[in-house]
């Protein structure tokens, strides 16, 4: 019983980092229509971002997260201004498809300039509270519980912005249409910025929570660029709330996965289930209605 | 208050507006007539800039209008409602309406806006907290027009109101329009229908194939036998 409570403690903590990730694909998917495929390595960037303090000026990983959300965002504006802004709105190209590719050179690069910088060994940082404590049989760190609050905060201050804010509102409506947004007054260039802006400073704060479970190297933003894709197909691109409960379901599958098949098992087992979702439901599981957007 | 002298515009390379002038003095309800597909809605995407003019010239408030954003435009105070409402279908009623105060100016007073449109359509009020997409055909075109007069509107272009509405609907939606052109805004309408406007209308432009074919007032122009019976088949 209490190897299953374990499993599912750490399912929820790593569901929670992969919805910290994924929510960025799916508010830059609804402004711009097209995935972002540097997403992961703003998860890398953040990773470093809170390391050089640390090893440099032994900085705590607190102020290191701070630091990563504001370089993140500053990286997600930037790969908007170079990679995206140039082809939105160009006669005679797929944007949804070149975007994608520029958006995967980017990746391509900012990785390398990574290796160049920081060399290619694995690197890691402390979490950010240290000890464990016993609740019930199950061993919880102290990091796992900081990781729940500080995801919640993060996703429940993203909503409150979304819903309640001027700018907040005019993500929605530019996802929610085009036209009628900018006969408002809104300026979408603006909200492209914007929505890059979240989307990197939320992945920034799931590279730092994830640095001391895994590692920093240049291809560490991978592996969550990876789950974060089986997320967003599972939930269907568009609806946030849809990908907040698919990270928590793609969280829990790897951790009862590698807990009870094996290690190595989750990566298979979830693209099976992505297979299989995607011949029983081709627009995901919360992808239901097509204008159901964030 | 608006003037057009001589646009035309099209997508691409297909020209839909052909020398397009006319003329909205500020408190009078204007209309643009003429059967669908004939450049009416882009005669409107031109002047709110969500499309460029290929030439000719427009001032509103005497100054010009050409080249500006679309958002330049809106904090002007000459705002568009579109054909078919083009609601956020999932933010509420209330959201919606905040949305039509986006212009910095108009987001400082969105309470009083919200205020003015509440007492226009107390319905709204009612639905404040309800996705736009489960209103009806009428609330949806209510909260459409509500949208419009959130923010410093000077000018309202509202693009075939009466579309998909209920006959006895209609009726009610052109009284208030009028009401609105009275109290709010000036309006200038775009309309397939003369019968819809002929009550309410101050001045009609008739277009066809992107030109302006005729023009005057609903007595002159009811009084044009030819007219009468080539353009609105009467």
């Amino acid at each position: 019983m209490s190897v299953f409570l374990q499993a599912l403690v750490s399912g929820i903590v790593i569901g929670a980092i992969y919805a910290l990730m994924t929510v960025g694909l799916t508010l830059v998917y609804g402004s711009l229509l097209t995935l972002n495929m540097a997403q992961g390595s703003y998860v890398m960037i953040g990773g470093y971002a809170a390391l050089v303090l640390f090893e440099q000026f032994g900085w705590s990983p607190w102020i290191g997260l701070v630091f990563a959300v504001v370089v993140t965002m500053v990286f997600g504006v930037a790969t908007e201004v170079i990679a995206i802004r140039p082809l939105v709105g160009r006669k005679d190209i797929d944007f949804t498809m070149t975007a994608w590719i520029s958006t995967l050179a980017v990746t391509l690069i900012l990785s390398a300039l990574a290796l160049l910088v920081f060399g290619p060994e694995s690197q890691t940082i402390p979490p950010l509270v240290a000890g464990t404590i016993v609740i019930g049989g199950v061993t919880l760190t102290w990091q796992s519980i900081t990781i729940l609050i500080i995801a919640f905060v993060a996703l429940a201050g993203l909503s409150r912005f979304l819903n309640n804010t001027r700018h907040g509102l005019s993500v929605r409506a530019v996802a929610q249409n085009h036209d009628a947004a900018r006969l408002v007054g809104v300026k979408t260039k603006q909200v492209y910025m914007l929505t890059m802006a979240l989307a990197g400073g939320l992945a920034g704060i799931a590279g730092v929570l994830l640095a001391p479970l895994y590692f920093i190297n240049p291809v560490s933003g991978d592996l969550p660029m990876l789950k974060g894709l089986i997320v967003a197909v599972l939930a269907g691109m568009g609806s946030i709330r849809g990908t907040i409960y698919a990270a928590f379901m793609i969280g829990l599958i790897e951790s009862l996965s590698s807990t009870y098949v094996g290690a190595g098992s989750s990566l298979p087992i979830m693209f099976a289930i992505i297979i299989g979702v995607l011949i029983v439901r081709p627009n995901g599981l919360f992808g239901l209605q097509q204008e159901d957007r964030l | 208050m608006l003037k057009v002298s001589d646009i035309s515009a099209g997508y691409g390379k297909a020209q839909i507006l052909s020398d397009v002038s006319l003329e909205v003095p500020e408190g009078k309800l204007v209309v643009v007539t003429g059967p669908n597909g004939h450049g009416k809605t882009t005669l409107l995407r031109v002047l709110s800039g969500l499309i460029q003019a290929w030439s000719g010239t427009a001032t509103f408030m005497e100054e010009p209008l050409l080249g500006c954003s679309p958002a330049t435009i809106v904090a002007r105070g000459l705002v568009q409602i579109p054909q078919g409402d083009l609601l956020f279908q999932d933010l509420t009623v209330e959201q919606n309406l905040l949305m039509g105060a986006f212009v910095k100016a108009s987001w400082e007073k969105r309470l009083q806006g919200l205020e003015r449109v509440f007492a226009l359509f107390p319905r709204l009020e009612e639905r404040r907290g309800q996705q736009a997409r489960t209103l009806s055909g009428g609330e949806r075109r209510m909260c459409a027009i509500g949208r419009g007069l959130m923010s410093e509107t000077r000018l309202l272009m509202v693009d075939e109101p009466a579309l998909g509405l209920a006959p006895v609907l209609v009726q009610e939606l052109y009284s208030t329009l009028r009401e609105i052109s009275r109290s709010e805004a000036t309006v200038f309408l775009v309309e397939e229908s003369f019968e819809h406007v002929e009550s309410i209308a101050d001045y009609v432009y008739l277009m066809e194939n992107g030109r302006i074919v005729h023009h005057g007032t609903v007595a002159a122009i009811l009084a044009n036998e030819q007219l009468r019976s080539v353009y609105l088949g009467a």
